[in-house]
């Protein structure tokens, strides 16, 4: 009992929940961006190798003109570049979602590796600048919250901004009411004499951007200004898993990530206990499970209506 | 005589499908040359780095023999994604799979030593096939009876496959040999796969693939089953009114491909390695995947495809030695998948601007036309 006290006790302190907020980020991030394809009606299977791409840019813009604000500028255009070439590819070309979006993950995979190993070396890049971290001076003296909220890297916090303006973008002009039309709707939307494939466009450019900036977030701020091959880690199709739980909408998106950063946390936090390899198992375990069980739960609301409408 | 002629090269046309080897071709052949300027941008040599390529593959019997092994992989893995595919099932998750049966069929034969090779193997083989069956069993599931797409949870289980694995390996299972991390015991020389072209990684098991291969192929083109098969992937509507079992066949579909990627797994622990560690598989069965992919689902053209991009991979293991990361090969591979998913769209848009320029030119024509009569 006592034993178990403990290990509560060291599993569920402050330091878990300021790494579930260091954990979540990325792939919340990247989650808004898949938010706004998938309601443009596109798979967006992409997301990982749109993230590596961030990372490795990122790094090198740092690397190149020494500063993590350049780096993060390089990988905003890699971004709008991705975005154009994955709207290229699937609302110009209508080519399969599926294929193109495994497709650019390996392709992402392939290039930034060699791109890696011809400018850095087989040891990967390291130590370059990074983006600053926040530190509110007073802040850190407030308990509890001081010690989860204070001193994480600036995406962290811009994160509930970018959250905030997606939300209000999707839900609340009328460019994001087309963006959602794009996708259920096209033909309406065409009648109404709006071209879907323009939303669309949008879409795939802003989740190219989005998904670069979770990627630089990852490099320049979530591991100070370092790349490493495969960095990404699955977390884009984990960004894609928090965006079907949340039904495309980025507020809850971000709840979803959030639980992935907390049991990723959690299994970081076990590691002092069980091996690591297995703890690394959970986040992707729990995907899984949450999924089945939004999928089931879904399907079983909208049955329940359907009896109902049937009395 | 001139009709007859006629009826002949249009069938070999559609036997061949030359649309389909044409944009081939030409997609290769742009790959080629985008990646000579990745090359160029780089800093390297293409035209020596080419032909590092070709000498990589071809420069000795043992390599030869290498992309030979490779090429078995990539094509029973390609035809494992076939498989699913034509049933309406994605199985992205042949990685994990291939990991499963690999350390499966590994720990067999170490628990077996000193058994004889006849009963070894074997229940190597069924261990492997079960593995990976039932770790395809799962996603298949949750697809056909909850409807829970395929993609993600096979992609989460292919990560926690190579946990678990890490895990076994580093963990009940290690190697005695200390500096050997994250490896398993090794097999006893009785159960290797006899080499068919010494030094190099081919083996008996390029039999048992062919086997495999042609199975799959008569399956699917040939019987019944595999016609079944066919239309519950491409009109599952249609299958499921005819009365045909179609979860069954989707599950069925997914097991049997879960079950051939662990077979490469094995075949890759004793014909190649003979222990499990995590270089049994690099992400091969994604290269597979691609290959698949490229061959559009079809399971000839798969195997064709696999030795193609078997040469491409081992020649660029042969470009690492004068400096060039051998990465280039997944950039090559991939921009070639980009361009067959979009032939279509690529050569509809070319049309389409084709035509408004002729029409342009026509009204133009029309109005200097008109102009003169009056």
């Amino acid at each position: 009992m006592n034993d178990f006290g403990l290990l509560f006790n060291t599993v569920f302190s402050t330091g878990l929940f300021n790494e579930m907020l260091r954990r979540a980020t990325p792939v919340a991030i990247a989650a808004i961006g898949g938010a706004l394809t998938q309601h443009a009606g596109i798979m967006n299977i992409g997301m990982d190798g749109m993230i590596l791409m961030g990372a490795f840019f990122g790094v090198l813009g740092s690397s190149i003109f020494g500063s993590a604000w350049a780096g993060l500028g390089l990988a905003v255009l890699v971004g709008v570049l991705v975005g154009l070439f994955f709207g290229l590819f699937v609302v110009k070309f209508k080519s399969d979602e599926f294929i193109i979006g495994t497709a650019l993950n390996t392709f992402a995979v392939g290039l930034t590796s060699f791109l890696s190993r011809s400018i850095f070396g087989t040891q990967g890049a390291k130590g370059y600048p990074s983006l600053p971290n926040v530190t509110i001076p007073g802040f850190d003296k407030v308990p509890v919250l001081g010690a989860i909220l204070n001193g994480h890297s600036l995406f962290v916090y811009l994160t509930w901004l970018l959250v905030l303006l997606f939300y209000l973008y999707i839900y609340r002009t009328p460019q994001g009411f087309w963006l959602r039309a794009s996708g259920e709707k096209p033909q309406t939307l065409r009648t109404a004499g709006i071209a879907p494939e323009r939303m669309k466009w949008t879409a795939s450019i802003l989740c190219g951007v989005l998904c670069c900036i979770a990627g630089a977030h990852l490099s320049l701020g979530y591991l100070n200004g370092t790349f490493a091959e495969k960095m990404s880690n699955s977390r884009g199709y984990i960004a894609f898993a928090c965006v079907i739980f949340a039904a495309s909408n980025p507020a809850k998106a971000y709840l979803a990530a959030l639980m992935f950063g907390f049991f990723d946390a959690i299994g970081l936090r076990l590691q002092a206990y069980i091996s690591s390899d297995l703890t690394s198992i959970i986040p992707y375990a729990i995907t899984i499970i949450m999924m089945t069980y939004v999928v089931v739960s879904t399907r079983k609301k909208r049955e329940k209506i359907h009896r109902r409408a049937d009395i | 005589m001139n009709e007859k002629q006629n009826g002949f090269f249009a069938n070999l046309a559609e036997k061949l499908n030359l649309r389909y080897i044409g944009s081939l071709v030409l997609s290769v052949l742009l790959a080629f040359l985008i990646c000579a300027v990745i090359l160029a941008v780089a800093g390297y040599d293409p035209i020596a780095t080419y032909g590092a390529m070709w000498n990589g593959a071809f420069d000795s019997l043992r390599h030869v023999g290498d992309f030979l092994e490779y090429a078995m992989v990539l094509c029973i893995c390609g035809l494992a994604c076939v498989l699913g595919a034509r049933v309406g099932i994605f199985n992205v998750g042949g990685e994990g799979q291939l990991l499963l049966g690999a350390i499966f069929a590994c720990q067999i034969g170490i628990w077996l030593q000193g058994t004889t090779a006849w009963i070894v193997i074997p229940l190597a083989a069924v261990g492997a096939m079960v593995a990976g069956g039932l770790y395809a069993f799962i996603p298949g599931w949750l697809k056909v009876k909850q409807k829970v797409d395929e993609v993600i949870t096979t992609i989460m289980m292919n990560s926690i496959a190579a946990f678990l694995c890490q895990y076994l390996a580093k963990g009940p299972w290690k190697n005695a040999n200390k500096n050997m991390v994250a490896a398993t015991a090794r097999l006893n020389a009785d159960y290797w796969f006899g080499n068919l072209i010494p030094r190099s990684n081919l083996t008996t098991a390029i039999i048992a693939a062919a086997i495999i291969a042609f199975a799959v192929w008569y399956v699917m083109q040939k019987t019944a089953t595999g016609y079944e098969m066919r239309i519950t992937g491409s009109n599952p509507r249609f299958a499921f009114f005819s009365g045909l079992k179609t979860d069954k066949i989707v599950i069925l579909g997914m097991v049997v491909s879960g079950m051939m990627c662990g077979l490469v797994g094995m075949f890759r622990v004793y014909g190649v390695e003979h222990l499990y560690r995590a270089s049994i598989s690099n992400d091969y069965y994604f290269e597979g995947l691609t290959v698949a992919m490229i061959a559009q689902y079809n399971p000839v053209t798969t195997i064709y495809l696999s030795l193609f991009f078997a040469v491409l991979k081992i020649g660029a293991q042969g470009i690492e030695l004068i400096g060039v990361p051998s990465q280039i090969y997944l950039i090559m591979q991939t921009v070639i998948i980009f361009f067959m998913a979009a032939e279509k769209g690529i050569s509809e848009s070319i049309q389409k601007s084709l035509q408004a320029r002729r029409a342009k030119q026509a009204a133009i024509a029309r109005m200097k036309g008109g102009v003169s009569h009056e």
